[in-house]
């Protein structure tokens, strides 16, 4: 249940765009950790 | 603590409530009172959800964590930025759109006003007793740190949080908080760099990374999917998504919070970046931890970290005990010393052999180092009947008050203090907003003017203050009292997800269904707590489940009897 009116966002196009950010900035992250576990430990 | 650490402490203290004070003058109407006159742009919504969610404890506490346990805590928060996700797409627009004070009002809308009156009411339970525990916990360190009394402490607390939340309400709880979480971090930020410039051997910020990894510190990740191990990827991913599902959905201390933003535009952003922030600053708060467990092996660490229940200790019979086995911790010290910067040197020569060897050497001093710890919490609870000789919360701030110059001390106790406050004005402020909106304004007293409601929240800020301020020194004579409140969260918390998820997800489930489903889930996880041996933390899940299942059934049997009514 959204808006009728779905406000734009700022910077991406889309909300959707924004979401995907935030869950590819998650993953990149998880990879991040996942490398430094395996270097160091 | 010298002078110039009370004048940092005190002024940074007094110029927070000053601020928030002033800022948020003149509130006269229930709309600036709640809401803030929803004029928050989206980086103070972030900033405010942040600190909200950042008690003391958790800056006390998570470096003490990363130094016994490793990095590891760092994967309980991988489900939140999904939870940001989510709650951005469905109760973000859908909270604005009804223009609602609280979460239980959109249950109302959504269901009926006994669901919203039940849930308001779990609300102000479990939110209720946990206040007296935000104030209690970190009362309870910084009186044992700086000597004060500790109802003293807590008053203290509870009294500067009370000035300027009952005078501005919402408006002055965010304005504060963007403060507060900058001094927070940028405190947190210092402490880290001066345990780092403290190391020995002009040890890079690599060099600290292999050291802690060698001693198995860096277990930042965990992939094996295992229910018995509380912190892997897959109990972060999923366990995390339906805890901050919970607690930023349907808890008013944090939907408060976002409900403030000018619109859906700026609480959604303010949820995103809290979604993008969350996880890196984690990692840095367990990294401090890490780099004073570095210090620590090239510094003499103390035998047991809560160094004023040592001295109790030191006052009994137990005293000799106690002596003769911290000089053996003081030996087994200068071998691990040694046997860390071979350590060093063999990371610098890449020398796997020599890793490895200095490695198992150390592994197996730490090991002695452990054993002697424990007979040192052994002795002090012999010493001290009914002590709490968990020592992990007072490592960081142990650390902090002995080896940061003066000035810094005082900053870091202010970032403990502010902590504190930020994370107790949120809760106050949520408790005042469901109080007011959901039982006297809807229930009680329905028909008054604006500018009483706008006088009731005040007095319903007070007197939660008041309440959560005397819990916290009954908590003082009976320590399982926070055991208790934890257990009281899990036995609520489930049902209210529950309620919510139904409310979002579920349009097939109505009101009457929703109110039994979720009043029998409640009698079935008091039922489990007191004749079951279930773990506590397994009530949100359980709980959740019930309302969710037992809302179809009912459902589904209120259908059929209307159907055969119609036929």
């Amino acid at each position: 249940m959204v808006d009728e009116i779905e406000p734009k966002p700022p910077i991406f196009a889309k909300w959707r765009n924004w979401y995907w950010f935030v869950m590819l900035v998650l993953a990149a992250q998880i990879l991040v950790y996942l490398f430094i576990t395996n270097l160091f430990q | 603590m010298n002078s110039i650490d009370w004048i940092i402490l005190f002024t940074t203290l007094a110029l927070i409530v000053a601020y928030g004070t002033w800022k948020s003058r003149g509130s006269k109407d229930i709309d600036g009172y709640l809401l803030g006159n929803k004029s928050l742009p989206w980086w103070n919504v972030c900033l405010s959800i942040m600190a909200t969610q950042a008690s003391a404890i958790t800056f006390l506490s998570t470096p003490g964590q990363a130094y016994e346990d490793g990095m590891r805590f760092l994967q309980f928060y991988f489900g939140l930025p999904l939870a940001m996700v989510i709650l951005s797409i469905t109760a973000v627009p859908l909270y604005h759109k009804l223009k609602v004070y609280t979460a239980y009002e959109y249950l109302e809308t959504r269901f009926d006003l006994k669901t919203r009156s039940l849930a308001a009411f779990f609300f102000l339970m479990l939110r209720g007793l946990s206040v007296g525990i935000t104030i209690y916990a970190p009362s309870l360190i910084l009186s044992t740190i700086l000597d004060w009394n500790i109802n003293l402490t807590t008053i203290f607390i509870g009294s500067l949080v009370m000035i300027y939340t009952v005078s501005g309400g919402t408006k002055a709880v965010s304005m504060t908080q963007k403060y507060q979480l900058t001094i927070i971090m940028a405190g947190m930020i210092i402490a880290g760099l001066t345990a780092f410039k403290k190391l020995p051997n002009d040890i890079t910020f690599t060099e600290a990374f292999q050291l802690a990894g060698e001693m198995g510190k860096m277990n930042l990740i965990n992939l094996s999917f295992d229910l018995s191990d509380r912190y892997n990827i897959w109990s972060g991913l999923i366990g995390g998504l339906f805890l901050f599902l919970s607690y930023f959905g349907a808890d008013q201390s944090q939907v408060g919070r976002y409900l403030g933003g000018k619109s859906v535009t700026e609480s959604r952003l303010g949820l995103l970046f809290n979604g993008l922030l969350k996880v890196p600053m984690q990692f840095v708060i367990l990294y401090i931890g890490i780099l004073v467990f570095v210090f620590y092996q090239f510094n003499q660490a103390p035998v047991f970290h809560n160094q004023s229940l040592k001295d109790k200790a030191m006052q009994t019979e137990y005293a000799g005990a106690i002596t003769k086995l911290e000089s053996e911790y003081n030996k087994v010290f200068i071998d691990k010393k040694l046997e860390a910067e071979n350590l060093i040197g063999a990371i610098r020569q890449d020398n796997p052999a020599l890793i490895e060897q200095s490695r198992q050497s150390i592994e197996r001093i730490q090991q002695s180092e452990k054993v002697i710890r424990s007979q040192v919490k052994e002795q002090i609870a012999t010493a001290i009947p009914g002590a709490n000789t968990l020592d992990k919360d007072y490592v960081f701030i142990t650390f902090v008050m002995t080896y940061l110059p003066h000035g810094l001390i005082g900053l870091l106790l202010a970032v403990v203090f502010s902590a504190a406050m930020s994370s107790t004005a949120s809760e106050l402020n949520a408790l005042a907003s469901t109080t007011t909106v959901d039982i006297y304004k809807r229930s009680i007293n329905p028909k008054a003017e604006d500018y009483h409601y706008v006088t009731a929240s005040k007095w319903f800020t007070a007197g939660w203050a008041v309440f959560g301020m005397l819990f916290a020194s009954i908590a003082n004579q009976a320590e399982n009292l926070i055991q208790f409140v934890n257990i009281v969260g899990s036995i609520f918390y489930g049902t209210i997800l529950g309620i919510f998820l139904s409310a979002f997800y579920l349009k097939y489930i109505k009101s009457n269904a929703i109110f039994f489903a979720a009043i029998i889930a409640e009698g079935v996880i008091v039922y489990c707590y007191f004749f079951t041996k279930i773990a506590f933390l397994l009530y949100n899940i359980i709980g959740c489940l019930i309302v969710v299942v037992l809302g179809f059934i009912f459902q589904y049997f209120e259908n059929q009897k209307i159907k055969k009514a119609s036929q």
